[in-house]
């Protein structure tokens, strides 16, 4: 068994392959594919094995782009060979150790919950209120849908799709909560809605069409093109893959009063930046005996 | 300075477009057919810039005019070309010449009508189109309303800053792509594609139907994704039941991962194959039959409303010997006067 072990100790089996598979995605890409399935425990691998390709970038890697399960490669085949920048790459996931710790930022999200504009939106496209079907596809009430949603840290897997947009999974995953996209997606969503689809916790950051149950708005900007607040001094994107977002309910004043703070660039974030201990986090999880046995990977959909 | 009169179906300004931005959903934007315009900023004697996706340099920003009906006026006297579709350009009602560099005499008024074959045109100026940079690129992404003119399509009234010109601009006046390289897009055409990631989900019958077929572009396209007609594409029984669960019922689901780029062929639900395009999404949960490779984008931006298509599946080897052959092209050799 090397690294990239297919069981975890313990309890916790998930869908890893044994080695990653190099995907070629024609001239100019190749993603490295480490399991099939969404697991934050991978996700670690994959943001590791990130950070070690930006400390000692293999020649003609271009970019990279971090997701779930996988690591997406843009490089030049004009500068490298595929099979040498495989063979570099293979190099640097050998040389990875266990992942212990990765830098990580703690994120504040305000957030408005059962906000009219989701039910506006909602309605707009005749469907029923989303707050309403989470909560029944949870068995839960909408009260108790908001207090599990900012009971615990979610971990950002990867940012994309849309600028600014990402993927979050509740940490604790007794805390784990989510609902089915929607069958039709909607051709608008207005900016900076919660939504859900299935478990993945994310925010749209622009106006854009989408199947995201939707549950609350935040007051920030997650994506700000015009990089007027000092926190997008470097870059536009709020999220970056590691971070944890933890979400805060606050009132409709408290969101005019956020909002009015954003649009005029004075608004101060609230991050806080440190070490996360994925081992711990991991020893943790497998001391909840989590996830439970939700499939057997011995019967692996054949990957070739 | 070039002055906008009619802005068209969707024109907008480009270059070679974004790199750095697959980690933060930013996509590449960028002419969707880059060939012609780094042909046409080459005409002109602008930095045609490197190849979609890795270019070292995004080259000089030009205009993209989408299918119609792009009108403007010269402020000055510049030097332009147009290249891409045939929209039968006049230059006060006198037809002009594409893939040719000419001069576009202050008062001048440059018009383009409908595109009969092709869908893109492309017009350089000498100097290039002067916006400001942003992130590292003049290219507009109209949806997230940033790059280009105001991080938006061209209207009428829109007043463009053109860079540093040379005085002597006027004796690249006639310089031309020789006749043997001006591409054909009418008829059908044909895509290469590389083998995609999830081609093995598809049924055995449906990966030979999707190369056998002759495809029609939806109407319903544009540069985020290429929509195309034809028969419903089918998988392989037998989908586990964590799978179900990870990324949902449908057989198209996959679990969320990063794309390419551009050129990604997603089959959601087995219909309507859909190539992205150069402002498409970072990530995708749909199976990937195929990957265009990143050359023949410009046929892909080409293809007009129902016209045919076709996808041929080539080796990842040959998509390079392709990126190469074209980048060859991208030179003085390929110039006459």
């Amino acid at each position: 068994m090397g690294y990239f072990s297919r069981h975890l100790p313990g309890a916790l089996r998930i869908m890893i392959y044994e080695k990653p598979i190099f995907r070629t995605m024609a001239d100019t890409a190749l993603n490295i594919e480490f399991g099939d399935e969404t697991s934050i425990p991978m996700n670690f691998k994959i943001l590791a094995l990130d950070s070690a390709i930006a400390a000692d970038r293999p020649k003609g890697l271009l970019e990279t782009n971090p997701q779930v399960r996988s690591l997406g490669i843009v490089y030049n085949p004009l500068v490298t060979a595929r099979t040498r920048l495989i063979s570099a790459l293979c190099d640097l996931i050998d040389s990875l150790g266990k992942t212990v710790k990765l830098p990580s930022r703690t994120v504040i999200i305000p957030a408005l919950y059962n906000d009219p504009w989701s039910r506006e939106c909602a309605a707009a496209f005749g469907v029923r209120d989303n707050m309403e079907y989470i909560a029944e596809f949870n068995h839960m009430t909408p009260a108790q849908v908001i207090e599990a949603h900012t009971a615990c840290d979610y971990w950002v897997t990867g940012v994309g799709f849309v600028p600014g947009a990402f993927m979050s999974y509740a940490m604790d995953p007794r805390r784990r909560i989510g609902a089915p996209l929607y069958r039709t997606p909607r051709s608008w969503t207005p900016a900076r809605l919660l939504n859900f689809g299935g478990t993945t916790s994310t925010i749209y950051p622009i106006r854009v069409p989408g199947g995201g149950q939707l549950f609350g708005r935040t007051p920030i900007n997650i994506f700000e093109p015009e990089q007027q607040n000092a926190i997008f001094k470097h870059g536009p994107v709020l999220a970056k893959a590691g971070d944890r977002h933890r979400y805060v309910a606050i009132s409709r004043d408290e969101y005019n009063d956020i909002r009015a703070e954003v649009e005029a660039g004075s608004y101060e974030y609230q991050i806080t930046e440190d070490l996360f201990d994925c081992a711990d986090y991991t020893a943790w999880l497998e001391s909840l005996g989590e996830p439970a046995e939700k499939r057997d990977p011995d019967s692996s959909w054949s990957t070739e | 300075m070039l002055e906008i009169v009619a802005g068209g179906l969707q024109t907008t300004v480009q270059d070679m477009g974004r790199q750095g931005g697959q980690c933060l959903g930013i996509p590449p934007s960028g002419a969707q057919d880059g060939f012609a315009l780094r042909i046409a900023n080459l005409l002109v004697g602008n930095s045609p810039g490197g190849p979609l996706i890795i270019r070292d340099d995004p080259g000089a920003a030009g205009l993209e005019i989408t299918m119609a009906g792009l009108k403007l006026q010269a402020k000055t006297d510049l030097l332009v070309a147009a290249t891409g579709a045939d929209m039968g350009a006049t230059l006060d009602g006198v037809p002009v010449p594409r893939w040719q560099a000419f001069m576009l005499r202050q008062g001048q008024l440059l018009a383009f009508g409908m595109a009969t074959s092709g869908a893109r045109a492309y017009l350089a100026v000498h100097g290039g189109i002067d916006v400001p940079l942003y992130l590292g690129s003049r290219a507009t992404h109209v949806r997230g309303r940033f790059g280009g003119f105001n991080g938006r399509a061209l209207q009428a009234g829109d007043i463009l800053p053109i860079g540093q010109t040379r005085a002597d601009s006027d004796t690249l006046v006639g310089r031309q792509l020789r006749p043997e390289l001006v591409p054909s897009y009418g008829g059908a055409q044909e895509v290469r594609v590389v083998r995609g990631p999830e081609a093995h989900l598809f049924d055995g019958a449906s990966e030979t139907a999707f190369y056998a077929t002759a495809w029609q572009l939806n109407p319903k396209s544009d540069r985020t994704g290429m929509r195309f007609i034809g028969p419903e594409l089918g998988f392989r029984p037998g989908r586990p039941r964590y799978l179900i669960e990870e990324a949902g019922a449908d057989p198209s689901n996959i679990v969320i991962d990063p794309g390419a780029p551009v050129g990604t062929i997603q089959v959601p639900s087995g219909v309507e194959p859909i190539v992205l395009g150069v402002d498409a999404p970072s990530v995708g949960g749909y199976a990937r039959i195929g990957i265009v490779i990143s050359t023949d984008m410009s046929i892909i931006g080409q293809i007009q409303p129902l016209q045919h298509a076709a996808f041929v599946q080539i080796s990842h080897d040959d998509s390079v010997a392709a990126l190469k052959q074209q980048e060859a092209l991208i030179s003085e050799s390929s110039v006459v006067s």
